[in-house]
């Protein structure tokens, strides 16, 4: 899909992203999840599907908590 | 935070409570589960529910002169009260098994004397023996029952053998000593016993104790002596009820010393008075004994059937959020308490999301008999959240309006007197919204205005965003600001043309004088309002509640215009946008606002804005009371969020201009300058997000003279971020000329992530 990470590369360092573990948090929870980063300058990048997906549900299970 | 802190809102709620029949009856019986049980034919559970209700099933069947039966609600449909007594008989008749439990307790070492054996010292003798109290009973006739209440002995009853054979059931699973012809003549014979309890009829020996009687605790001047029954005044059916209570009370003095209610559930018998409304219910004749046996199986499961089984769960079964979450107010109530007392993380608040998902619209209050208002505590749960704040405060349910707000009290707001003057006696204060939907809402109103009255304008946000998520502070920060403009301007009275901005008025700043746009357009005689339709129903909001001028203005206005007008059948119910709900419960959001919708399948006459923009996102056929009066109604589509706060600042520029001669130059940025391409469909997608076109442009601004963006080379497309407090923004985008940008898609999340970057 053309939202997905791997499509994509940093514009400012022309670099191709890598995954990366990644910290994320919400109201007070850490995790650490994988996602596209770019390796040199690490701008995170989150697809849409990420987004409206798995974050979403995690967001509303944490509000719930 | 207090546990009564929460449960004072819903202390007179009595769902789950007795009803109004088990009040008036001595036993307090549970006449609903009773009937229930019997109407299924659940003969030994029904029984049984009796039996330890009343001790003397038989007896009370026959002799009980059912004062149930008087506030028993089906009488308010006009029918008769159900058949008690015939159905408790039924009921002992068909209970296969009627053998008394018993009790695995260690015998008790404590002594009990109980001086008369009629029913009332019976009673008191079988509860306590019941706990394995050694209980001797002293009776100077030669047997049980005591008398009837024409003065003859109980034994004259034509149904006594019955009765005797129940009492010898009812005594046949425990141990008590009876001693007949024997008689009391002084307490000082019964020294060794640890607690008396007197029983000797109507006109029996008292021992001179009955001036210091205590109807309460059933005490006497005598510290282990304990009184009640006849003997005391009551009725035989009080007196067996009272017998009960005695063995309670007696308990708790071996227990601890001192006589105490404190094994005794204690009964309001006021709440014998408390009804329900029944709207909807159907009424249904008392089912006829077909024989002198009383009534068959079948019979007596339909008379049973005929319980209403009143319960009251009105505001649960009527407000949709109620509904979704299942739980009963008073826990609602306990769980605001104890949400409170969570303290880090790891623990769990039981309630935030039903605390966001209240429209605090008052319906709940309006349906419950008791006035309880569920509204007003989620929306004290809502402010003392926000004063903990913390991490764990869910800040993406309000933020949104909290911005919109900011804005309407810094660049939006504007107070002036009419041109040439410092006050005024009135000012038109639209709120925020109905100019950011239609300026001429606000434009036309207030030339309206200004041609009739010394009137001004105060432009700014009423405060209900930040009513609605319980921020204090903010709220006072802008009554602060209102109180200001308002005192500068000569103290005018205040002309509203939204219910909800008057209702945040009466609650924070009552001493200001308010009045109706609608209700003075109402009186104007030389208008004549358009008839956009031929029939129409006025959909009054839910913050109009109560407030009779507006709705009659309102409806004074369409009759004007010709429209026939029809009524909901609930009226002021919220059409979902109150309380800002949407962000914390997008599909209640959505089920509400359909429901709403669909309320009648005639065209909505609105005159809340926010009503309004709900029902046209919907395709509902509506129309605002001003597209009547000032002939608006012309295809208008509803605005965008870019487009609303243009729109308000369009509305102050004009105002500004005419009453101060001042040019409004609004804010600028950068990025206003760039143009975006955006299909229908993802516009439509991004105001379901509440994402404004406003924030992708100043995203892409950011990214494009910043560099920080992504870019996918097969699709030619570009992708960036914008981090805010408390929301990210995403944009995929294209570049199609200077300036100018196809939006491919737009979303947000409101979880943060660790971003370390390298220039
Ligand atoms: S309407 Fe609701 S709050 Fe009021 S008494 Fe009934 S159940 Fe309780
Ligand atoms: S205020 Fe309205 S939404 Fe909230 S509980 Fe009451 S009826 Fe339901
Ligand atoms: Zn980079």
């Amino acid at each position: 899909m053309s939202t997905e990470g791997k499509n994509w590369k940093c514009a400012k360092c022309d670099k191709q992203l890598v995954l990366k573990n990644t910290n994320f948090f919400y109201l007070g929870h850490k995790f650490t999840y994988d996602v596209y980063n770019c390796p040199q300058c690490g701008k995170v990048l989150i697809p849409r599907e990420l987004a409206e997906g798995r974050m979403a549900e995690l967001e509303e299970a944490l509000e719930d908590k | 935070m207090k546990l009564e802190d929460a449960t004072r809102y819903t202390a007179k709620c009595f769902n789950g409570e007795p009803a109004s029949c088990s009040y008036a009856c001595p036993f307090h019986l549970d006449i609903r589960s009773f009937l229930e049980k019997v109407s299924k034919g659940r003969w030994v559970p029904a029984y049984k529910v009796l039996r330890n209700a009343v001790n003397f099933p038989v007896l009370v069947s026959v002799l009980c002169d059912e004062p149930c039966r008087k506030h028993c609600q089906r009488t308010l449909l006009g029918d008769e009260a159900l058949a008690m007594r015939d159905l408790e008989a039924a009921c002992i008749k068909y209970a296969k098994n009627t053998k008394p439990e018993l009790f695995a307790i260690p015998p008790k070492s404590e002594r009990v004397a109980v001086i008369g054996a009629g029913v009332a010292g019976l009673a008191c003798a079988l509860n306590l023996a019941q706990k394995k109290y050694s209980v001797t009973v002293f009776e100077k006739e030669s047997g049980w029952g005591g008398y009837l209440p024409n003065g003859e002995n109980l034994s004259s009853h034509p149904r006594f053998a019955d009765f005797d054979r129940d009492f010898a059931l009812q005594f046949s699973a425990v141990d008590v000593e009876f001693r007949y012809g024997v008689e009391i003549k002084a307490l000082e014979e019964l020294a060794e016993f640890d607690a008396i309890y007197v029983a000797t009829g109507k006109n029996g020996n008292s021992f001179g104790l009955l001036d210091s009687w205590d109807a309460e605790l059933l005490t006497t001047s005598e510290n282990k002596v304990f009184m009640g029954g006849t003997l005391c005044g009551v009725s035989k059916m009080e007196g067996i009820a009272q017998g009960i209570r005695a063995s309670k009370i007696i308990e708790a003095f071996l227990q601890t010393g001192k006589a105490s209610l404190m094994n005794v559930f204690v009964y309001d018998k006021k709440n014998c008075e408390r009804y329900l409304k029944h709207d909807g219910a159907v009424s249904v004749p008392r089912v006829i004994v077909s024989s002198p046996e009383g009534y068959t199986e079948e019979e007596a499961k339909k008379e049973a059937a005929r319980c209403l089984l009143c319960d009251c769960d009105y505001c649960i079964a009527s407000c949709e959020m109620l509904q979704k979450f299942r739980k009963k107010p008073q826990k609602i109530a306990v769980e605001v308490a104890t949400d409170m007392q969570v303290v880090g993380t790891l623990a769990s608040r039981a309630l935030t999301r039903q605390t966001y998902s209240c429209n605090i619209c008052g319906h709940c209050k309006s349906v419950c008999p008791e006035d309880v208002d569920i509204g007003a505590l989620l929306q004290f749960s809502r402010t003392a959240r926000k004063n903990a704040g913390g991490e764990s405060y869910p800040a993406a349910f309000h933020d949104f309006w909290l911005r919109e707000m900011d804005f309407a009290v810094t660049e939006g707001f504007l107070a002036a007197a009419p041109q040439g003057k410092k006050t005024c006696e009135y000012a038109f204060f639209p709120g925020c919204q109905l100019g950011a939907f239609n300026p001429d809402y606000v434009l036309k109103s207030y030339e309206f205005l200004r041609s009739k009255y010394d009137c001004g304008i105060l432009l700014n946000c009423c405060g209900a965003p930040a009513y609605w998520a319980g921020d204090e502070s903010l709220l006072n920060e802008n009554r602060e600001k209102i109180w200001q403009a308002w005192n500068e301007m000569g103290q005018p009275t205040l002309v509203f043309a939204c219910a909800t901005c008057e209702s945040i008025f009466n609650m924070f700043l009552p001493e200001i004088k308010r009045v109706s746009l609608y209700a003075l357009l109402a009186e104007e005689e030389g208008l004549s309002p358009i008839r956009t339709y031929d029939e129409a129903v006025v959909f009054d909001p839910c913050n109009a509640r109560n407030n009779h001028g507006l709705e009659t203005g309102v409806r004074k206005l369409a009759t004007k215009a010709g429209i026939t007008l029809h009524e909901l059948k609930e009226p002021n119910r919220c059409c979902g946008y109150g309380g800002h709900i949407r962000l914390a419960n997008p599909s209640l959001y959505e089920e509400i606002t359909q429901h709403r919708a669909e309320a009648s399948d005639k065209p909505y006459i609105v005159y809340c804005v926010n009503c309004q923009d709900v029902f046209a996102r919907r395709d509902k056929e509506c129309s605002h009371i001003l597209d009547l009066v000032f002939d608006l109604k012309k295809g208008l589509k509803v605005p965008t969020l870019e487009q609303k706060r243009a729109n308000s600042l369009e509305v102050k520029k004009i105002l500004m201009k005419k009453e101060c001669g001042i040019d409004f130059e609004p804010e600028t940025h950068e990025w206003d300058g760039l143009e975006l391409l955006i299909s229908d469909e993802i516009q439509k997608d991004m105001e379901n997000k509440l994402i404004s076109a406003a924030d992708l442009k100043e995203a892409i601004w950011q990214a494009e003279s910043s560099g920080y963006k992504f870019y996918n080379e097969s699709e030619d497309l570009f992708m960036c971020s914008m981090i805010k407090p408390v929301i990210t923004y995403w944009v995929q985008y294209r570049k199609t000329a200077p300036q100018t940008y196809e939006i491919v898609s737009a979303y947000c999340h409101r979880i943060h992530f660790k971003e370390e970057v390298k220039p």
